[in-house]
């Protein structure tokens, strides 16, 4: 019996392999998501066209597309920029809620009779955005500091400090920043700080401009700058870096200051341009879905932006058909984590091929055919 | 009680129970997790497993009334969740963080949509069987032991005296042996004709197994209904817990009590009335992690060597 797939010596690494095996685990991820519609009741191609028809079908859709995409987009940057440099940052939940925080206490600062009321509002918009970038970037920075002093695993560290993070905003909620009523929440931000609507008709607000330019920022950082290049080849081989004259371990911190004020800024965004004011939760679980776009990008910043609108999409179309047709939103996570997990394992399928001597019908199964050379 | 008795033998009695009470999901996940990161595997896709284990459980209690019978059921669906990661960790290879986190996203849709599908979108939530608290004639009636030691569900002392039963499989047979050669130096245990795969396997299933129970246990003996915010950082906290127990059953066990008496306490404050913000006090076990794993007291040698490093045999 002839096998009908056979082993190859490596990675088949053709860019036609890599698209038609990608192609192939989102099309496996469609239909597996598509038997728990069916499983339901609904016709897999109508769930899947009403998904996306009201994500990208409408500018009001669209709009909230756009405003689900903006946090996760940033923290995918974050990401890309962390594990590009061999920083396998994992704390961006906390990240999120301290750029929020910080977002916030700098913006109550500039409402009626407080210390920063005299700036004009594009100013104490962007402290806010600068409180929040520095509080996130110090905030990985003691993690990045704790790798490259003390040589410590920034994988744990850093899933720790979500929680520390997270706790931390529950205190200011519940304590000093806590806003008289029931409710443990902060006080409602200015309105004149708020991150601006752009597009009319929808909630979109100016964190996707932002974001845009993040990305672009970022790509132009890391492929176009000699810095870029040293956190790269810091990522890639730390020992050929370090002896090619690179400071790794300050190329490190660097990423981690990066990361963690790219992840506060996802935080900023979802406060001044949706919250507008810090409660407990905000973030539900968005420090770690962003990671996953950001491996869906495969750490290319340029990608990061249109797939987080696709991921964005996905959680508002799936939202509004568990309004509509009572089918549960978390098919969205279910989705969006299963092309991510068949992709990486169609990475395994390359090593794979069809076995050639199945299509040399009859003849000289056993060698090379007649005519071609034998192999090297 | 006036908040002036807060340090009277009630709150003592009161606060020493409950530690106890709530270490117990996080000691059985985190014994399991032991299993994982000692083979080589740092299995952070246990959060996600305690959340289907507690739906598995959740979703057995509801159709059979038998919490025992819930139990095994979220045992077997942290098995096959364990078969999924072991297969992401081992055969493809694929990074274990990321296959971990990934999988945890996974694991909050699926439990969503299977509690919707099998109850019906309308459905209010609805309770289900619980563990007992067991009665032990005299011990139970002991003043400040009896509530401490004597009063708790089964699952409790069932993740108890697997401490003991984890410690001499890790340490005191050859399959315990093997596990570790696996995750402390893949490459001499392949050569001693040791399967490392087949050992990683074993160690993720194990923790797969351990972290559904847990989450049936959240179910069964803690909150007896299912919602998606049932679990929120059990995992996570179990991962914790490995890392200050220095990857040993028994240091382990300790640690868990240290957690679950930090969260008792605040609630305990609470109760009493005094005055310390609660998330100082839950955030304590995190920042002890953090400077257990940060070198400032000299490098860990207790960390499997080879710990997220897939491993090719060649």
């Amino acid at each position: 019996m002839t096998p009908v797939v056979v082993r190859r010596p490596g990675p088949n690494g053709s860019p036609a392999a890599i698209a038609f095996h990608t192609a192939l685990a989102v099309l496996a991820a469609l239909a597996l998501a598509g038997a728990l519609f069916a499983v339901q009741g609904a016709d897999p191609l109508a769930a899947y066209a009403a998904l996306f028809s009201e994500a990208f079908g409408t500018m009001r859709g669209f709009g909230f597309s756009l405003v689900r995409a903006t946090p996760l987009a940033l923290i995918a940057l974050g990401t890309v920029v962390a594990w590009r440099s061999g920083f396998g940052y994992l704390g961006f939940e906390g990240c999120f809620m301290v750029g929020a925080a910080a977002a916030t206490a700098a913006a109550l600062a500039s409402a009626e009779g407080r210390m920063l009321a005299p700036l004009p509002s594009w100013l104490a918009l962007a402290l806010a955005m600068l409180a929040s970038f520095a509080a996130g970037g110090a905030w990985a920075g003691l993690v990045g500091l704790v790798r490259t002093r003390l040589g410590a695993n920034e994988v744990l560290v850093s899933l720790m400090t979500n929680y520390v993070g997270l706790l931390g905003v529950q205190y200011l909620i519940s304590g000093p920043m806590r806003a008289p009523g029931g409710l443990p929440q902060s006080e409602r931000v200015p309105s004149d700080v708020w991150l601006p609507f752009v597009i009319p008709g929808s909630r979109a607000h100016a964190g996707i401009l932002l974001t845009v330019a993040a990305a672009g920022l970022v790509w132009f950082l890391l492929r176009r700058t000699p810095l870029g290049y040293e956190l790269i080849v810091a990522g890639l081989n730390p020992a050929a870096a370090r002896y090619g004259g690179i400071e790794v371990g300050r190329r490190v911190l660097l990423a981690s200051v990066l990361a963690g004020g790219l992840g506060a800024l996802a935080g900023m965004a979802e406060l001044l341009g949706v919250q507008h004011r810090l409660v407990d939760g905000m973030g539900g679980g968005v420090g770690f879905t962003g990671v996953v776009v950001a491996l869906l990008a495969r750490l290319n910043p340029l990608a990061v932006v249109p797939l987080a609108v696709l991921y964005g999409g996905m959680t508002v179309g799936a939202d509004a058909m568990q309004r509509g047709a009572g089918i549960p939103s978390s098919i969205a996570a279910i989705l969006q984590s299963l092309i991510v997990l068949l992709i990486l394992a169609s990475e395994r399928l390359r090593y794979y091929r069809l076995n050639p001597s199945l299509f040399r019908l009859g003849r000289d199964r056993a060698g090379a055919a007649p005519g071609r050379p034998a192999g090297p | 009680m006036g908040a002036g008795h807060w340090l009277g033998s009630a709150f003592l009695a009161t606060w020493l129970a409950a530690s106890v009470r709530l270490s117990g999901p996080v000691l059985l996940a985190a014994l399991g997790e032991i299993f994982a990161e000692r083979s080589g595997v740092l299995n952070v896709g246990i959060e996600g497993t305690i959340l289907l284990g507690a739906l598995a459980s959740y979703l057995a209690a509801y159709a059979s009334g038998d919490v025992w019978l819930a139990l095994l059921a979220g045992a077997a669906g942290g098995v096959l969740s364990g078969v999924l990661l072991a297969w992401m960790y081992v055969t493809i290879r694929a990074s274990q963080v990321v296959a971990g986190i990934v999988f945890n996203v996974l694991a909050v849709g699926l439990a969503g949509t299977l509690y919707r599908l099998a109850l019906g979108a309308s459905a209010a939530p609805q309770t289900v069987a619980m563990f007992e608290p067991l009665r032990f004639p005299l011990l139970s009636g002991l003043p400040v032991l009896g509530p401490v030691l004597f009063s708790h569900a089964a699952p409790l002392y069932l993740a108890f005296a697997l401490v003991p039963a984890a410690h001499f499989v890790l340490f005191r047979t050859g399959f315990g042996l093997a596990l570790r050669a696996a995750g402390e130096n893949p490459k001499a245990a392949d050569n001693a004709g040791i399967s490392v795969a087949r050992m990683r396997y074993a160690g993720t299933l194990i923790s797969g197994t351990a972290a559904g129970m847990s989450g049936g246990y959240v179910v069964l003996a803690e909150v007896g209904l299912f919602r998606e915010t049932i679990v929120s950082g059990q995992g996570f906290i179990a991962l914790a817990i490995v890392i200050l127990g220095r990857w040993r059953p028994w240091t382990a066990a300790l640690a868990a009590v240290a957690f679950g008496a930090a969260d008792a306490l605040q609630l305990s404050l609470q109760l009493f009335g005094a005055g310390l913000p609660p998330q100082l006090l839950l955030s304590l076990p995190y920042v002890l992690t953090i400077l257990a794993i940060s070198g400032l007291f000299g490098r860990s040698a207790a960390q499997p060597a080879a710990l997220m490093q897939p491993y090719a045999p060649r």
